[in-house]
Formats: C-alpha cells, structure tokens, sequence
C-alpha cells in the first residue's frame, strides 16, 4: 500500500518489539516440596547451578565477545500456593547470592497462565497446529476439543462403519520417526468445576515463549518486567507483579536463546515443553523480529522456535530427588 | 542448523479457495459484533475497516498439511506445510472463508521437522520439483480424494464461524453459497499483474486465475478473490431470486415478500475493489469492460426498483405496510 | 422446511414416494433438496434416474462427508443430469430439485459427536439455502433416525420446522409396525424425547402416510366378484379400526398413495406424461402425491390431533 491518504488504525496490523538479551539463563523453579525441604536444599541446588550456569556462559561467550544474558527464576504460585514473597524471595536471592548467582527477574508460575489480566495460555491455545500425520489433506485439527497434543498418530479407536472391516491393535505412530516411533501424548489442561487447570508443561511452553521474546497481546508485549523498588515483598502473591526485575541490569528479560538449569527429573515435562514449541504458530512479526536483530548480530536464531531452547539436566543433589518425586 | 532464511524461499504458485454466504443472523452484525464473531484467536485482532463499507478479517489460522498435491494429471506429488485460513465479514451481511497456500518451484525429499515449516506460514514444499502446469489446473478442478483440499479448510472455518453463539442462525431469504477457486501465476516484481480469467461454472463453481508480481503477497491475492467473490455472489443471488417463477407470475404482495430482503440487505452492498489491494484494484476493469459486472447489477437493482414501484401504484398502502 | 421420511420396513414405497414429493413441490416453484440418508440400501438416484451422474460422485456422497472425508456432499441436479426425457425439460418456473445421494460403499455406521455436528451443518445450510429438504432414512430404528432425532434436537435447530412421515403399507403387520416405530419403547417419540425433544412438539410433527392403499372403489376392482368386494371393504374396515386403535387413526394420517403399478414396479417419479400421454400410471395417483405434497408445508394438516 504506498501512498495512502486515507488510513484506519483499526484496519491495520502491528507488531511491537521488545528489547532482546542474547541469552536467558534460568537459575531455577521452585515447587513446594523444595520450598519444604527448608533452606539447606536451595542451597545445594544453587551450589550445583553455578557449575553449570558457568559453563552456559562461557559457551555464550563463544557467539558473542560481550554477551548480554539475563537470569531469572521461577516460583510456582499455581499449581500449589505457599509460604508469602515476604518470607521466601529474600530467602531465596541470599542463598543465590551465596553461591555467587545473581537472579535478575523473578516470576510467578500463575503469570503464564494469566498476566495482567491477559489470558496468555488461553492465547497460546489457538495458536497450536498440530503436526499433520502423513494423509493429512485439510480435515480440521481437534486439539482444540480434545485438550491433549501428539508427536504423532494415536492408535485408532472407537468403531467406524458398522459393516467396516474389524481391525486388531495397531501402534500409534511418530510422524517423525526414523525407524521406529517415540510416540508422545502431552495433555495440555484439564476440565475441573467447568474451571481449566493448565498443565505444568503448557505452562512451562508459555514461559519459554515469553522468554525467547515470541508473546504479544494484539500486538503489544506482554509480561513486561516491573522494577521492584521496595525493600519489602509483599505478603501475598497476587501482589506481587507477575514479573519483577531486580536489579539494575541492563540486559532485557527476552533473549534470542534460552538455556534452562533443572534437575533432571524434569526432562520428561521439558520433552513435552518441546513438542508443544514445535507446534506453536507463533506471532509472525515478533518471529520476524527476532529473526532479523540475531542475524544482525551475527547470532541468528535457528529457524524452530523448539531449537532456540536448551536445557542442562543435572543430577538431583544428594538425598533430595525422592522427596521431589512424592 | 538452519537459520531462519530470509522470509522467502521464492514461491511459483499461490492457490486458494474462498466461500461466500449470508450470514446466518437475522440483522446484519455491527463493527463490534463483527470484531466478536471472528476473534478466531484471543491475541490478534480483528481488522475493521468502516469505510467504504463496513468489513471485517479475521485473523489467519494455520491448517498442517502432508498428502497429495492435486493434480489435474494424475501426477503424485507430496507436499507438507501449512495452509492459512482467514474469514471476512461485509457490511455485517455476507460472510466468506479463503483458505489459500503458496508453493516453491522445488523441495527437500524428506520432511523437515515440523517447527521449520511452522515458521514459514501459508507455504506448502512439493517433494522434488513441481509440476506447476498441473498443480495449477488441479486446484481449480478441485481436490480428489486424499488430495489437499483447499474446500475442506476453507469450508471447515465457514462452519465454526457459522457456529458462533453470537448468531441467531436464521436468514432474513434464501440463499445459496458459491465457490471461488484461484490460482496465481508469479511473476517478477515490478510487472503488472493481470487477470488471465474468470470462469462461471456450474453448481456455484467460480474460477479465477491471475499473474502476480512476486512483490505482492498472496494475501493481497486473496482479498482481490474475495472481492470478486462478493459480487459474483450479489450477482447470481439477486438473479435468482428474480428468475424464481412465483415472482414472474406476480400475484402482488408476494413480490414484495421477495424483493424486499434483497432491497434491504443487499443492494447497498454493490462497492467494487473497496478493500483491494491498490497493486490489484485495476484487474477489475477486464470485467467491467466485459461482461461488465457493474453494468448487470444497476440492470437488476433497476428492475427490483422498478417491480417494486409498480407494486407501491399497484396495491394501496398496506400491502406494503405487511411487508 | 425439514421433512423426514421414515419406515419401519422396507417395500413400503418410502424412497419412491418422498422422491415423488420432492419432485411435485419443485414443480410447484420451490427449490428442494432430497437427502439420500438410506445407508443401508440407497436408491434415490435411481429413482431420479441420474445413475450416470451418481457413478461420478461415487465416494463423494452423504457417508464420505458425514466421516470427515469431504468438505460436503456431492450434489446431482436433478434436471440437468437425469436421463429421464421428461424431466430433462421441466416447465418453466420450477423451482431447483437437487439430489444429494449416499455411497454406494457406505453401510450403516454409528454415529459419534463429529458426524452429528456435521449433520447439524448441513442440515442447516440447506435450511438455509432450500425451501424445502426431504430426508429419506434407512428402515427401521437405524442410526440413521438416530442422527435425525439428535440432530433436530440440537439447540441451534430449535427454530427450524422439522417434519416426520412415517411410511406402512395397508397390512395388519405394516400398521402395527408403523404404530411400533412411532409410539414403542426404544420408538421415535421415547427416543426423541430422550435427546431432548418436547414429547407433545414431536408427536404433532409426525404424520404417517399410507402406501401402496388398494381403493375398493377403484376401476382397478371392477372385475373382481361380488364376495370379493364385500370382503376387501371388510379387511379396509378392520385395517381403518386397527390403525386407529394403535393410534395412527385418520387424524394423524397426512395423506394415503393408492396401489399404483408404476411406483411398486419401477420405482420411478410420476410424470404428468405417464398419467396423460402414455397414461401408465392413474390419475387417482397423481392427485394422491400432489394432494400430500402440498400438506407438507400446511400448517392445518400439522395442528394438533
């Protein structure tokens, strides 16, 4: 369209962008077993995370002679609600801080669910399209009803035409198979009282986009960090921004790449995290943008978004795995 | 690993579908209502344009793909990728779903991991080379089975808007849907694209094909279809529904039953190329200059008028006041 | 308008005669659409005699879109594709008449919630698009009236007019049949009202239709000997008393179709040229099926019994 005169705001489609760090670096994402298990656990997890949180940036330094990369944590604040920020931020920073970690934002697990009132999972929701098993000629993806999302095609069931031939078992199948399938179901919520309960890999989805920089809400940024000025936390959670910043760093929340520092029983729900990544149809322009500022950074982004996240699986300090498995 | 190529891996070929009907409501939808029935996703919005008339976009849904391309020759060829779906909404009255993809000349023989092509939405890759010539002339004759079928998306979205609660799903007079398959020739940037024609076929079956600049985006493509569409559609109801017999054997008051919807929901919607894209507005004038669509919808809206005014000094006032 | 054509055997002439409706209310000016929802056995295109037409269609019909496999079900319009000389050409100001056939390889199937929405969908674009669709249902209490029930029971079909005939032949064990299909324990009526229908609404949209009627009047009987003819009016008598005490009584009978050769034999649409020019079929017939054809959409046929 060159040359417009006349223009109507409401007909035109935009794109805000963010600020972009080169990496997010997740320090941790505290559940309330590990909460329980009392003060001496956080640190032996931060203790193990320094290793490997310098590992990730001398990796970083690699791509980048000056790289920008932000930290973050996450509190679970959805799934079950404990203890107050009050108690358990400032518990938290110390023992980061003893293990020489700095964590420059913090997040609340219910902000990927519903931030500032913008219902983000919901949103992410129908931008699913699911991965076409081979014969998929346009009939209508059913994600959208059925709540759970495969890496492939699901063993057949139910009966089709009453005189149709009967069949025996047969496998589900990976559409991406090479030989042999590794089939994946992910259920992505649940129905209970009519009220949805997203499930923890759903939601762990949504945080890795907001942190590869992909979310927007009719095209403005969402979860934009607040800076946390005071001295207290707050006694309650829902007052508590969804996501805070602070410190005065200069790098942003978003970043081209994100790695991920977790024991490794968590690798089956980061699977799931990236099976739902590789079927997200997210935001054409922030993919645009992010596309084009990495490569002229000299760092582009790999095409998937799936690829753009990595992940350190380390082994469950001493004695604490099976407290977490409970 | 790959990096993101630039946004084009360079497409020959843009095809799509796109279905017009009446809304099924009663009272034609206003801008807010319109924005509600095709919110088809929570965090884009809805394009509302009020001038010159009153339309609506939905934003663009994506449809996975790996099957047959049709082909009008039998030739087998598989593509994967994505098919953007997009539903319109004009003057709150006539509703249309295009469903429509783009192809490269060639592809890879294997499939890509699925978040590569998530990425590039609207392009489907043919394993090995295409063959456009048949490609092409499939689409418009429609997909065979297992076939990717442009109809089953784009009919797919019809019905989900269709089903929308906002709507009382009755139709103010009856009316049938038509078709609109087009292809799109690309061509280097900077030529001119050209309409290479419009085909009436039967059963509400309209094909279009065009040549398009590689500078114009296949949406603007589609938006021209719709556009088309629309008329064509205004055209061959309002036709209709004067050919029907009962109205020619006009008894009074029934022609007045009949005409009265078309004059109320319909006539003001005639507004050519209103939300074409300005690369694509002037391959309206081939069909102005022939068969010259404007020229037939004044000679219809002229008869209705006329049939009408004749009945108003025919019957007394309160066959009009019925309704 | 919405009209269903059930049965609860097969022979009683149900295809052939809503066919035959079909045909009369599009020569009448309305545009109609006839739904082959025979899945065990569906013959409308031979009736039409658009046999040519239903091969190209073949895997396209009612079953493929039902199952997902097609966007929508093929459509035969009748004039234009049908082989019959007369109806090649029908009279100016006729309405659309457009077949919508079944598979020839689809047998019955159990419906789920996918092919009842698809059904929903079509019912009410054709709703929207005809004036009037007639659905012609397998026999018996088939999946077929199961989908039509459930369907007609959805919320958003509330405001359509959805009409039931019930087809029997003029037989002790075809009225107790009929009267079973309608007011028996798994019967359209418990069934309707099961998936959500209004007892009352649905038991006045239902009408059965008597086929296959042998008039003791009638020229046909004139040779027959005087015993003969007291004992057919006796077997009318008794039939008349027995459809009224299964409740299927004159009240609840929208129409009755004499025995007529031409549609027990050829299963075909009555012309106007069978019953004036070659005069194949009776004119007694004729009037029959344009007399019911015309009280499908009169509401003083449909008030309450």
């Amino acid at each position: 369209m060159t040359g417009a005169v006349f223009q109507e705001t409401t007909a035109e489609l935009r794109t805000q962008s963010v600020p972009l760090a080169h990496l997010s670096l997740e320090l941790g994402h505290l559940y309330m077993e590990d909460f329980e298990a009392g003060p001496a656990r956080l640190r032996e997890h931060f203790a193990e995370v320094r290793i490997w949180a310098d590992a990730v940036r001398a990796s970083a330094a690699r791509r980048s002679k000056r790289p920008r990369i932000s930290t973050c944590f996450l509190v679970d604040d959805y799934f079950t609600r404990f203890s107050t920020p009050a108690e358990l931020v400032p518990m938290v920073l110390a023992e980061a801080e003893r293990a020489g970690l700095v964590i420059d934002y913090l997040a609340r697990e219910s902000a990927c669910a519903v931030a500032d009132r913008i219902e983000l999972a919901e949103s992410v929701t129908h931008r699913l399209v699911e991965s076409p098993p081979p014969g998929s000629h346009g009939s209508r993806p059913p994600v959208s009803r059925t709540g759970w999302l495969a890496n492939g095609e699901r063993t057949p069931a139910g009966p089709r035409s009453a005189l149709g031939e009967v069949k025996g078992w047969q496998p589900p199948q990976e559409t991406a198979a090479r030989n042999h399938s590794i089939f994946m179901d992910v259920e992505l919520w649940s129905e209970r009282d009519g009220r949805r309960l997203w499930s923890c890999p759903f939601l762990a989805a949504v945080w890795q986009l907001a942190r590869l920089g992909l979310l927007r809400h009719l095209g403005e940024p969402v979860l934009v960090p607040a800076q946390w000025t005071g001295t207290d936390f707050p006694q309650d959670w829902d007052r508590l921004p969804p996501l805070v910043r602070l410190t005065d760093t200069a790098a942003a929340f978003s970043a081209y790449r994100t790695c991920t520092l977790l024991p490794n029983r968590f690798l089956a729900v980061e699977d799931a995290v990236r099976l739902i990544l590789d079927q997200t149809d997210v935001d054409a322009g922030a993919l645009r943008q992010v596309a084009e500022r990495s490569a002229a950074e000299g760092m582009p982004v790999p095409a998937a978004v799936a690829q753009r996240a990595g992940y350190v699986f380390y082994e469950e300090p001493g004695g604490f795995s099976e407290a977490g498995e409970t | 690993m790959t990096a993101v190529r630039g946004r084009g891996a360079r497409t020959v070929l843009a095809c799509g579908e796109v279905r017009t009907c009446l809304l099924p409501s009663l009272q034609a939808l206003d801008a807010r209502a319109a924005a509600q029935l095709l919110r088809l996703r929570a965090d884009v919005p809805v394009r509302i344009s009020e001038r010159p008339v009153l339309h609506a976009l939905s934003p663009e849904v994506l449809t996975g793909v790996d099957c047959r391309l049709p082909t009008a020759d039998g030739s087998r060829v598989r593509g994967v990728g994505t098919v953007t779906a997009r539903a319109a909404l004009t003057e709150g009255r006539l509703l249309q779903a295009t469903a429509c993809f783009s192809l490269p000349a060639a592809g890879p023989d294997t499939r890509r991991p699925w978040g590569q092509y998530l990425v590039r939405p609207g392009l489907v890759e043919p394993f090995g080379k295409l063959p456009r010539q048949a490609t092409a002339a499939g689409v418009l004759r429609g997909a065979g089975r297992g076939e990717l079928d442009l109809g089953m998306i784009s009919e797919g979205l019809l019905a989900q808007v269709r089903r929308h609660p906002l709507l009382d799903r009755r139709v103010p007079f009856k009316s049938g849907p038509t078709r609109l398959r087009w292809v799109a020739w690309r061509t280097p940037a900077g030529e001119r694209a050209a309409l290479v024609n419009f085909t009436v076929a039967e059963g509400g079956l309209r094909t279009v094909e065009l040549r398009l600049p590689e500078d114009v985006p296949a949406s603007a493509a589609a938006g021209l279809c719709e556009d088309l569409a629309l008329h064509d559609w205004l055209l061959t109801t309002v036709q209709h529904l004067l050919d029907n017999s009962r109205l020619g054997a006009a008894d009074g008051p029934s022609a007045v039953g009949a005409l009265y919807p078309v004059v109320v929901h319909l006539l003001h919607l005639w507004m050519p190329r209103a939300h074409v894209d300005p690369a694509l507005g002037h391959l309206w004038d081939a069909l102005e200059d022939r068969p010259g669509f404007s020229r037939q919808w004044e000679n219809l809206s002229r008869r209705i008028r006329d049939r009408l005014a004749l009945q108003a000094v025919a019957v007394p006032h309160q066959a009009l006041g019925t309704r | 308008m919405l009209i269903f054509s059930a049965s609860d055997k097969g022979g009683t002439g149900r295809s052939v005669t809503s066919a035959n409706l079909a045909y009369h209310r599009a020569m009448a000016g309305d545009d109609v659409c006839y739904l082959d929802f025979d899945f065990g056995s569906p013959t409308a295109a031979a009736v039409f005699d658009v046999a040519d037409a239903r091969q190209a269609t073949e895997d396209h019909g009612l079953h493929a879109y039902l199952t997902g496999e097609v966007s929508e079900p093929a459509r035969i319009d009748v004039w234009a594709e049908t082989e019959h000389q007369v109806l090649r050409f029908p009279p100016p100001g006729c309405g659309r008449l457009v077949l919508m056939p079944g598979d020839v390889s689809g047998g019955e199937f159990a419906t789920g919630d996918d092919h009842l929405r698809r059904c929903v969908d079509l019912l009410m674009n054709l709703h929207h698009e005809f004036d009037l669709v007639v659905v012609d249902l397998s026999a018996g209490r088939s999946y077929a009236v199961d989908m039509a029930l459930e369907a007609t029971a959805q919320p958003e079909m509330r405001d359509v007019t959805a009409r039931w005939l019930v087809f029997h032949r003029w037989t002790r064990q075809h009225v107790a049949a009929a009267a079973g299909l309608v007011f028996g324990k798994r019967g359209i009526l418990a069934g309707g009202v099961e998936r959500g229908h209004g007892e009352e609404a649905l038991r006045n949209a239902i009408r059965f239709v008597r086929a296959a009627v042998p008039d003791p009047e009638s020229p046909l009987w004139s040779q027959v000997s005087p015993t003969q003819s007291a004992w057919m009016r006796k077997t009318d008598g008794d039939l008349k008393q027995l459809a009224s005490t299964h409740g299927i009584g004159y009240s609840q009978v929208l129409g009755s179709v004499p025995l007529e050769p031409v549609l027990q034999w050829r299963e075909q649409l009555i012309t106007d040229e069978d019953v004036l020019d070659s005069q194949v079929a009776n004119q007694e017939t004729w009037q029959a099926l344009s007399r019911l054809a015309a009280r499908l959409t009169d509401d003083k046929h449909w008030e309450q019994a």
